[in-house]
């Protein structure tokens, strides 16, 4: 009876969905914000990618806020966890092949990782794809070495500066140009590596932030794996 | 004949949006209802990403000699990435908590477990006003 | 001065970002610091009150309006930070532990707790729908780790709670999620003030199922009818301070969302139509429930469904006299159910185990009658006047059939809270349990709810004039427009 309720209640979410969409009108946008924010972006953030400026410059605090939900994921992932004995089993590596591919990848990781973050304003990608580049990166020993764990302490330290680092800069725009977040360096040369104001600094702190706080999320997970078998 | 583009797009959101709302009412086990909310995601995610969709536009990235050409819409997809990295930390909350659950129940039935659940809250109330509790955490 | 109110979000969350490595190092800090932040936003969030008597906007890193994101800042929005910092401050977690491992764990949970209170005010003054979308998730991800944080290892409860909890909130985030899609479709902008010169593109039926799901979505947190059955077992689970402080100041912070989605999205009288009836379905589901329960913290949990249903039915009624009610029974709830979970803190068990308490334990059990008497609406208390002005309104919209069932409901409520009474002050035979007394941090900080409820009633004719300041700027949408998109430079 429940489950054929469910399926009655999907179709109906099925139907009325497809009519929503029906009427929707794709591929010519209203672009209201859009159009402006194109105009725009180059001179006012001096970023050649406009969905950093929009990540970091237009909508900053909404960037902020995420950090901190990822923050807040990790804290709150190791209160879950912090109950449980921590026993370390002995398990076995993962043999040959996984083990020299990630001593071969690690290198490979981190300089694509802080690649992709530095060129955030420039090219797609930016702190959120290159740090979690840079987390797979520290997280790879650990798949070829299940009983390892990575230092908690310098992931805290990583997680709390990073973060700190971003609302500080945040905070001197807030003292200096009196708005939260204001980008206040000199624009530089549209398109080159050093340019746009703060926003590869922000982006860096948001490329460390998301790696520390996804591997201390994977870290969390991955001892848990260990102790449960 | 080739379908229209938008009919693919849209089913694409659609599809993905009913699979994981299905997973949700009709799974019994607590980390497929978390697989479901996975795809549901993706399907709000993908929903809200065509919103800035457009015909004949590229990525919203200066190249070149930076000459303006249309782009489409970079808002949608900076809040799509901001939703994604949302969704990441939220699942790996919802994983932990599996985890426990789990560890004290031994099942990840969820009827079994708010059968549980509701056991345990009944011995609580019985046991919330007994003397000799210790100082609780407040 | 006016920059400054940012520091209210901003603070916190620098905190609890450093809190984790600073407690590593001095316990002592760590325990000092979140409270000196918290009075900090206080005295800030209280200096803008006093100073700034109209409302602004605030643009985030001075790009102009509709681009970047804005702050707005009106009496409403202040007022509600304030209560979010106090209370926080009043219910702040308390304990001391001597081993290092249960400081750490402590000091996480400041942090998360200086988290929720920093999404609290952003919530309060964010006026773009993304924004409040990515402050929403960053409240329920910390409600979820405060709720699964508990030093009695016996409640293996908490976590199936938080679980079942996480997949109706992320459900509720995803429905959320597909309403901002389908504004962003129609109008291609989300900004409050810019969506309300949109009105014309909105007012369709796609314009109406955007603002449902985003009701569905935002409602999970208010305890809205259909997505409300964690309510019972969270509070239940979760220590009984933060279930007052989730249930009396969080859930209202929800309700602000749906009414700016009210107002600026969808004005119009289907919207009102579909929160009248979720509303009373929540307040006669919830008054059933907590009659029919037989565990204090249980039946307060569903009066508290019931009591937000009140606030969403207020808030149904159009114009001026229905936002009146509804801030008004929104305020008073937030007071009286926070001490209901303080007295709940010990007492939380069967109601049956409370028999002959009252003589044991007169000031607690004085504030009980004197909360649920305020509750039920006898007159002289501020709940009879929030009442008052809600059947008042629903009269003035001839919704006689709202009104029939809050009666019944009033009647629903008198009789399970003075079962309770009964239970208290029962001269019946039995052994009276020696139940611990509650600490006297708390004691003193539901008398001082007394108090302010108690004044409340002498100044009711001043609290009348702010609640129509409050709602006249909530439903002068024309200059919110026009202090938004109006660039920056006039408000530096």
């Amino acid at each position: 009876m429940y489950q054929f309720a469910s399926f009655v209640f999907l179709l109906g979410f099925l139907f009325l969905i497809s009519v929503i969409t029906g009427f929707l009108p794709l591929g010519e946008p209203p672009m209201l914000v859009g159009q402006v924010i194109q105009n725009n972006a180059a001179s006012e953030t001096g970023a050649s990618n406009f969905v950093t400026s929009v990540v970091l410059g237009y909508r900053g605090i909404d960037t902020l806020g995420e950090l901190s939900i990822l923050f807040a994921a990790a804290t709150a992932g190791s209160l879950v966890l912090s109950g449980l004995k921590q026993k370390s089993i002995e398990s076995g590596d993962a043999g040959f092949l996984v083990k020299s591919a990630s001593e071969l990848f690690f290198p490979l990781l981190i300089v694509v990782g802080l690649y992709i973050v530095l060129h955030g304003h420039l090219t797609p990608g930016g702190g959120f794809q290159g740090g979690v580049i840079l987390a797979a990166a520290f997280f790879l020993p650990l798949l070829a070495k299940p009983s390892k764990s990575i230092n908690s302490l310098a992931l805290g330290l990583i997680e709390g500066l990073s973060g700190a680092a971003f609302i500080i800069i945040g905070l001197i725009a807030l003292f200096n140009e009196g708005a939260f977040l204001k980008p206040f360096f000199e624009n530089g040369e549209l398109g080159s590596l050093i340019s746009s104001g703060t926003l590869p600094l922000l982006y860096i702190a948001v490329g460390l932030k998301v790696g520390a706080e996804l591997a201390s999320l994977l870290n969390l997970l991955n001892q848990e794996e260990v102790n449960d078998s | 004949m080739i379908p229209d583009i938008s009919s693919i797009l849209f089913s694409g959101a659609i599809g993905l949006l009913v699979i994981g709302v299905g997973g949700l009412l009709l799974s019994n086990n607590a980390y497929r209802v978390l697989l479901a909310l996975v795809i549901a995601e993706a399907g709000a995610n993908l929903m809200l990403v065509i919103a800035g969709y457009r015909w004949d536009a590229i990525a919203p990235i200066l190249t070149g000699d930076f000459t303006p050409q249309p782009m489409v819409d970079p808002v949608p997809q900076a809040m799509v990435l901001t939703a994604i990295v949302i969704g990441v930390g939220v699942q790996a909350l919802a994983l932990t908590l599996i985890i426990r659950v789990k560890k004290a129940y031994g099942t990840l039935n969820m009827v079994e477990i708010k059968k549980r659940m509701e056991m345990d809250f009944d011995r609580l109330s019985q046991e919330a006003n007994q003397p000799g509790k210790l100082e609780d955490n407040s | 001065m006016k920059h400054y109110i940012i520091l209210t979000v901003i603070l916190p969350l620098l905190v609890a970002f450093l809190l984790p490595t600073i407690g590593r190092f001095s316990y002592f800090l760590a325990r000092a610091l979140p409270p000196i932040i918290l009075i900090f936003s206080i005295v800030i969030t209280a200096c803008v009150y006093n100073n700034e008597t109209a409302p602004f906007a605030l643009h985030i890193g001075d790009f102009v309006a509709p681009q970047g994101i804005v702050f707005h800042v009106d009496s409403i929005s202040l007022l509600m930070a304030l209560s979010v910092q106090v209370f926080a401050l009043f219910l702040w977690p308390r304990r001391s532990f001597k081993l290092q491992s249960e400081q750490i764990v402590s000091n996480k949970r400041y942090s998360l707790m200086l988290l929720l209170v920093a999404s609290a005010n952003g919530l309060a003054f964010s006026g773009d729908l993304f924004n409040l979308y990515v402050f929403y998730e960053l409240l329920a991800v910390a409600t979820f780790g405060l709720i699964s944080f508990d030093t009695n290892e016996a409640n293996q409860a908490r976590f199936a709670a938080a679980f079942r909890y996480l997949v109706i909130s992320a459900t509720g985030s995803v429905m959320a999620l597909l309403g901002i899609a389908l504004v962003y479709f129609l109008t291609g902008t989300l900004n409050f003030a810019h969506l309300a010169t949109q009105q014309a593109n909105l007012f369709n039926p796609i314009g109406l199922s955007a603002f449902a799901l985003l009701l569905v979505g935002f409602g999970v947190k208010a305890e809205l009818f259909p997505v409300n059955s964690w309510v019972p077992e969270v509070y239940s689970a979760a220590s009984k301070k933060l279930s007052g402080y989730l249930a009396g100041v969080i859930s209202k912070l929800a309700v602000l969302v749906i009414i700016k989605a009210l107002l600026f999205i969808f004005p119009h009288s289907e919207a009102a139509y579909l929160m009248l009836g979720l509303g009373l379905a929540g307040l006669l589901i919830g008054e059933l429930s907590a009659m029919r329960s037989n565990d204090f913290t249980r039946m307060i949990s569903w009066s508290s469904v019931a009591q937000l249903g009140l606030v969403f039915i207020a808030f149904s009624i159009p114009g001026q006299a229905g936002i009146i009610a509804g801030l008004a029974v929104l305020f008073h709830h937030m007071f009286v159910k926070t001490a209901l979970f303080l007295i709940a803190e010990k007492w939380g068990g069967r109601i049956s185990d409370l028999h002959g308490q009252g003589y044991l334990n007169l000031i607690m059990s004085g504030i009980f009658i004197f909360v649920a008497l305020s509750l039920i609406g006898l007159p002289p208390l501020p709940g009879f006047w929030s009442k008052f002005l809600l059947l008042n309104g629903l009269a003035g919209q001839e919704y006689y059939f709202a009104i029939a069932i809050i009666l019944i409901t009033t009647v629903i409520e008198v009789n399970y809270l003075f079962r309770v009474a009964n239970h208290l002050f029962s001269r019946e035979d039995k052994p009276v349990l020696p139940i611990n007394n509650h600490h006297w941090f708390d004691t003193l900080t539901a008398s001082l709810i007394v108090v302010a409820l108690i004044v409340a009633v002498w100044e009711l004719p001043t609290i009348n004039d702010q609640l129509i300041i409050m709602s006249d700027q909530l439903l002068d949408i024309e200059s919110y427009v026009n202090r938004v998109l109006i660039s920056t430079e006039n408000g530096l």
